[in-house]
């Protein structure tokens, strides 16, 4: 099967393929940033930092 | 690319030593995510990136030139936002030019970033902004939402289409946000073909119903006032909405933007619904081939838990102003780096390769749903139940 040129360098990486441990991985630290960001943005606004 | 380096991406679990290991190492990804970085920042205006020759300021400029039409901005109408515009750019890069294999790594956090930006998107749906409309036009924009993501889903069925496809048409067009099929993308496991494609379906047909929905109101003699609930509902994105109601008359235009508090904040409902509806079958018939929405996702997303109890603390007033617009700057980063990623994946041949059974599946679903939602409205008006201004 051709590889999509697009997506999939020469050692077969596909950067638009997710799943297993990688997936899981990955959600994980999407989770955590989001919970940071949003913490720390609206903890700063509580205390008038801005 | 050294074969050390080979292995550390095609065999994850076994180099693994944390879940850091998905950020992999920063030399790696650098080029990826310095390639997002500058589509991102010539496509939007982003907060702290001063830029001004961006595709997003080009489209402002061209508005100007074009002129509004029925009050709203042609592009605005086409769609252009923070997360199309990058998109479109990367696709313009990606086909004319490839995409180097030294991105790839870094253009992989679009994985990252998609959890990261839904989860933050959660303060910007303040419920309780919609219980100011009333009972009946709240029940009209609930039952148009849930009515058309069933019935898109159950005719995309019927036409034989791919479900994940059919999947991403019902998010977009029952919550009349094409940002949805964006949202829809890692619930549903669709492709990125398959999410453009369904994007350019609710847009085509949001310009049709635009261009009609006045007509229909004007024969129907819906007033004004209830004609901006019916455009609300009843066309495809926000501009498009306030483009048809406004082409009834300026008094419709204003109703429109009153009654489009109600669909916008309820918008995430119309997503988390569709992702049950496809997570629930996949369970139920698991060995059958045809069913492909949600992929290989056997229990429900840690993330979108998240999401859900953010919007619980945001219906509490728990994110203030000017947070709240502090947290949406950082949605808007977010996505611009994440379409821009998606954007390079895709060829033009990979939107095309859904064909057209997408849009006929959308031009089926959206007209019932006028001919349901205009049939309520008139019987909601007749009875006295929907309240006409004077």
């Amino acid at each position: 099967m051709d590889r999509n040129r697009h997506t999939t360098d020469e050692s077969g990486f596909d950067f638009m393929a997710n799943s297993g441990q990688e997936e899981q991985d990955r959600d994980t630290l999407g989770i955590a940033f989001a919970v940071l960001i949003i913490a720390v943005l609206t903890v700063f606004q509580y205390w008038k930092l801005y | 690319m050294s074969t050390a380096n080979t292995a550390t991406f095609t065999d994850y679990d076994r180099t693994r030593t944390s879940f850091f290991s998905a950020l992999y190492r920063f030399q790696r990804v650098l080029p990826g995510l310095l390639a997002m970085l500058m589509i991102s920042i010539f496509s939007n205006n982003l907060a702290g990136a001063p830029n001004p020759f961006t595709l997003e300021n080009l489209f402002h400029w061209l508005d100007g030139v074009i002129g509004p039409v029925n009050h709203q901005p042609v592009f605005g109408i086409l769609n252009s936002n923070f997360v199309w515009n990058p998109l479109l750019l990367g696709l313009i890069i990606g086909n004319a030019f490839g995409v180097p294999d030294t991105w790839k790594p870094g253009l992989s956090y679009i994985h990252m970033l998609m959890p990261l930006g839904i989860i933050m998107l959660a303060p910007h749906f303040m419920l309780w902004h919609a219980t100011k409309l009333g009972v009946v036009p709240i029940a009209i924009i609930v039952a148009s939402l849930f009515f058309t993501a069933t019935a898109t889903l159950l005719i995309a069925k019927w036409f034989k289409l791919d479900d994940r496809h059919g999947s991403i048409i019902a998010g977009g067009l029952s919550t009349g946000d094409p940002h949805v099929c964006a949202i829809l993308m890692p619930l549903i496991k669709a492709k990125g073909g398959q999410v453009v494609n369904a994007l350019v379906c609710v847009l085509v047909f949001g310009l049709v119903a635009m261009m009609a929905l006045p007509y229909l109101g004007a024969w129907l003699d819906i007033p004004q006032s209830c004609f901006g609930l019916a455009s609300v509902v009843g066309v495809g994105n926000g501009h498009q909405a306030l483009s048809a109601a406004f082409a009834r008359g300026y008094e419709a235009g204003r109703y429109a933007l009153w009654y489009d508090i109600g669909r916008h904040v309820i918008m995430p409902a119309g997503f988390i619904y569709v992702f049950i509806v496809m997570f629930i079958r996949k369970l139920r018939y698991r060995n059958d081939p045809s069913v492909k929405a949600t992929g290989h996702l056997n229990s429900f997303p840690l993330w979108l838990g998240v999401f859900i109890f953010f919007w619980i603390l945001t219906t509490l007033h728990v994110f203030k102003e000017p947070a709240h617009h502090a947290i949406f700057n950082m949605v808007k980063w977010d996505f611009s780096l994440a379409a821009s990623a998606l954007g390079l994946s895709l060829s033009f041949k990979d939107i095309a390769r859904p064909g057209l059974k997408g849009l006929a599946v959308t031009f089926v679903a959206g007209s019932l749903r006028i001919a349901v939602l205009l049939a309520a409205l008139v019987v909601c008006i007749k009875t006295g139940l929907l309240p006409v201004a004077p």
